[in-house]
């Protein structure tokens, strides 16, 4: 039985200014994850953004990754990784899952994941924090915040 | 923990929550199940000496004491048989190991002897009841005595009516009752033995002859084969045979081997040993200790039907002391027989309903009752032919007796035939008990033990057909003429057959809907909790995993069905995915009785299962929560949702760690939250 020591994430380390989008308009899902996994790859050259997004967008055709709150956690496990990545994307109009009708996104964290199993208890570790992290109070709060440093600012809190 | 958050539509992921009960979650320990199974086994202590008396005279003690030795062997089949959980008793594992043609020959011969079941201990009853009045008025002067054909003729339409009309409207007898009943027997028991003791140091006593002398009814057919009567061994099979009517109700042990609580195999040991110990005591003790103090002549003059009477009235000891013994032993003899009576409509109702659930009969006998859900066309029938055969036998025991057994010995012989046969087709099984006298080879165990047995009971149920004329003549007609209307029925039923063996069987649950989810687990009261996600009754490994392993003195397990009511995660309306409830909850019940532990099922409609797991076990305070895998998008993803929902519906810090498990196939992926 793994066994895991829980211990606050630093939200800080993962997502730093460079790493926060604000949505202009009223983009898509798929675009939206594009533009994170884009934003994140800019960072790890050895990734190629359209096989990330790709790995990403199919893991969203499975169980879907956004909560009742808001937040979305699309993610994927990625072999050419050795750490945790993410990025965040705040979204000042709503955007409606469509694989969930009844869900608005206000904020989607993007997280991608090494693949070794070794770091799959952290991966579950992660998203389970992100998700008792951004209630909707908290997501409130970084959609009121007017710019990409606040946001990494007020996640590094 | 509540809902995330005011609003959020999480508050409303649980829109109905429905608690289920059914009795058949209601597990009783070994010395109930052995009480039940004694109330219907033992009672035919009060009427096998009378009867073997009658076939083949004062050496009958032996005979019904070597049954009784022999009823352990058949205890250990029962064992056996049990511990392959194929549930429907014999029946199921006729049609297990030997298919259905063998299945439905077993199934009617032993609804011959159900139908005989009810009429032999409801007349004897009858004759209890009737010579205890006699002795009243023998003892108050009066020189009639009362008429005891008639009476219990009429005292055995009286009890029959009675459980017929208790059966239809599904009014069960509580184990507890056949405990107080077999209490008060054991007292009876042993104040006529110590009696009986002390009767024998006042007058001393002769052992019962071992010489047989059978009369020439009793020999049947075999009196005019010549042949038959040089061979000493040939007349101790045909005692035998008369005497086997007193293992009548030894197979109730598979219909209440469900019931039994956790550890289940353990508990099943423990039963056999205590109806084997009671039945050795109670039949083989009191039948010889009344034919050591009973004089033959008077056994046949008086007490044939009502043995145990005679041997209260024959004591040593003050009139009106026996008389009260009397009293004792009849009101033990009638609740012991009429438990009887019921158990025999319990039996064939269970059978011939485990029939129908095999498309064999036609809807007419599935019919339900409006008002109380029984299977009342069945009952009514069965109750109608045990009353006829009542009347028709005109209260004579011994014409009963001589016609019975019949089905016990072949339905036996086919039950233990089919066990051994599944030491081959099903090998790989895991057996928590296997008759003794196994030879290991390779994977197999050769069933030496019960191809003895097998031969044996196969030698005295065809020496029976040639003694027992009533038996075999009707017995062969009975259980042709059934086997007949089966598989006339199933032919006619053969469109509709597929369908109702892919609906299968549904067990009977109350569902009572519930304000919330608080409600549901307020009775909850182990110390510990387990959360066990059902979806799909073909995968339920996660929940026989956790049965398997589970504290059950400390830990409540509750199983949750998630009922979809709308989309929520796969672009399509789940409710055309929803499994019925009765399906999945008839699995879950399988299995809970299979390890003699209760389990809570709840369902919960919700349009999104991990929120409704996440929110009943926060509700539930549960320190495990465990799924089933998903075939269609494994288990991590599960895991990951899984978490992820825990982690948004979490609102304050855990007072003990709760882990989140998948399991499947002997694999498992988990999480432990820890604060």
């Amino acid at each position: 039985m793994p066994s895991n020591e829980q211990s606050k994430l630093s939200l800080g380390s993962l997502i730093t200014p460079n790493r926060v989008l604000f949505a202009q308009g009223r983009p898509g899902k798929k675009e939206l994850i594009e533009a994170l996994v884009r934003t994140v790859c800019r960072d790890y050259p050895q990734l190629d953004p359209a096989d990330v997004a790709s790995q990403v967008l199919k893991r969203e055709e499975g169980i879907s990754t956004t909560l009742d709150t808001g937040l979305s956690i699309p993610h994927a496990r990625l072999e050419e990784l050795g750490d945790f990545t993410a990025a965040l994307a705040v979204l000042p109009e709503p955007l409606r899952d469509q694989t969930n009708s009844d869900l608005s996104i206000r904020v989607m964290f993007l997280f991608l994941s090494p693949a070794k199993p070794a770091f799959f208890q952290k991966h579950l570790q992660i998203l389970s924090t992100l998700a008792e992290t951004f209630k909707p109070e908290f997501i409130q709060e970084l959609v009121s915040l007017q710019d990409a440093g606040a946001v990494a600012a007020r996640l590094a809190r | 923990m509540k809902n995330a958050s005011e609003g959020s539509p999480s508050l409303f992921r649980v829109k109905k929550v429905v608690v289920l009960t059914t009795a058949m979650l209601t597990f009783i320990p070994f010395w109930k199940a052995a009480a039940v199974v004694l109330c219907d086994f033992g009672s035919s202590a009060f009427y096998a000496g009378g009867i073997a008396m009658r076939a083949f005279g004062p050496a009958f003690p032996w005979y019904i004491l070597a049954v009784m030795l022999f009823s352990g062997l058949l205890l250990m089949v029962e064992l056996e048989a049990c511990s392959l959980f194929v549930r429907g008793g014999a029946y199921k594992i006729v049609r297990e190991g030997l298919g259905d043609t063998a299945a439905k020959l077993a199934a009617s011969a032993l609804i011959f002897d159900f139908i005989l079941t009810g009429p032999i201990s409801a007349v004897t009853a009858g004759h209890y009841l009737c010579g205890l009045a006699n002795s009243f008025l023998e003892m108050a002067g009066l020189s009639f005595t009362l008429p005891e054909g008639g009476i219990s003729v009429v005292f055995g339409l009286l009890v029959t009516v009675y459980f017929w009309r208790q059966n239809v409207k599904g009014i069960e007898e509580s184990s507890s009752k056949s405990a107080k009943i077999i209490a008060f027997s054991l007292a009876v028991c042993f104040l006529l033995a110590i009696w009986s003791f002390i009767t024998i140091g006042l007058r001393g006593a002769h052992m019962p002859p071992a010489a047989l002398s059978f009369s020439p009814e009793s020999l049947g057919w075999a009196g005019h084969i010549d042949w038959m009567k040089t061979i000493g061994l040939v007349g101790m099979f045909m005692a035998f045979g008369h005497s086997v009517l007193a293992l009548s109700g030894i197979e109730t042990l598979s219909q209440v081997y469900r019931e039994i609580e956790y550890p289940k195999a353990q508990n099943l040991k423990k039963a056999a040993w205590l109806i084997f110990g009671f039945a050795l005591l109670f039949t083989g003790g009191l039948t010889f200790l009344s034919a050591v103090i009973i004089p033959p002549e008077l056994i046949a003059a008086k007490y044939n039907d009502n043995l145990l009477s005679g041997l209260a009235m024959s004591l040593a000891g003050p009139g009106i002391l026996k008389l009260l013994m009397q009293v004792m032993v009849v009101v033990c003899g009638v609740a012991m027989l009429s438990g009887a009576v019921n158990t025999s409509l319990i039996g064939s109702n269970a059978l011939m309903n485990r029939i129908a659930e095999d498309g064999i009969l036609t809807d007419w006998f599935r019919k339900i009752h409006r008002r109380y859900g029984t299977s009342y066309h069945i009952i009514h029938l069965i109750a109608a032919v045990q009353m006829i055969v009542v009347l028709v036998s005109r209260g004579n025991v011994y014409l009963l007796g001589e016609a019975y057994a019949f089905g016990v010995m072949w339905c036996f012989v086919l039950e233990v035939v089919a066990i051994a046969r599944l030491r081959w087709k099903k090998a790989s099984q895991k057996r928590d008990f296997m008759f003794p006298l196994n030879i290991k080879y390779e994977n197999y165990y050769i069933p030496v033990g019960l191809i003895l047995l097998s031969g044996f009971l196969l030698t005295v149920a065809l020496v029976n057909m040639t003694t027992k004329q009533i038996a075999t003549v009707a017995g062969f007609g009975f259980t042709a003429f059934l086997f007949a209307v089966f598989s006339l029925s199933e032919r006619l039923n053969a469109k509709k057959a597929n369908t109702m063996f892919e609906e299968g069987y549904r067990e009977r649950i109350n569902a009572e809907t519930v304000d919330d989810l608080k409600e549901a687990f307020s009775e909850l009261d182990r110390p510990h909790r387990v959360l066990v996600a059902v979806k799909n009754p073909e995968n339920l490994y996660h929940l026989e995993e956790v049965l398997s392993k589970v504290n059950a003195d400390e830990t409540d397990v509750i199983v949750l069905y998630c009922k979809p009511v709308e989309n929520v995660l796969y672009r399509q309306d789940m409710r055309s995915a929803a499994v019925d409830e009765h399906e999945v909850f008839t699995a879950v019940i399988f299995l809970a009785e299979k390890y003699g532990l209760s389990v809570t099922p709840v369902l919960v409609h919700s349009n999104d299962a991990f929120y409704a797991i996440a929110q009943a076990a926060a509700v539930a305070d549960a320190r495990e929560v465990v799924m089933g895998v998903s075939g269609r998008h494994g288990a991590n993803p599960q895991l990951e949702r899984a978490v992820m929902t825990w982690g948004a519906v979490k609102d304050r810090e855990l007072s003990h760690p709760v882990t989140l498990r998948i399991l499947w196939e002997g694999r498992e992926v988990s999480y432990r939250f820890t604060r």
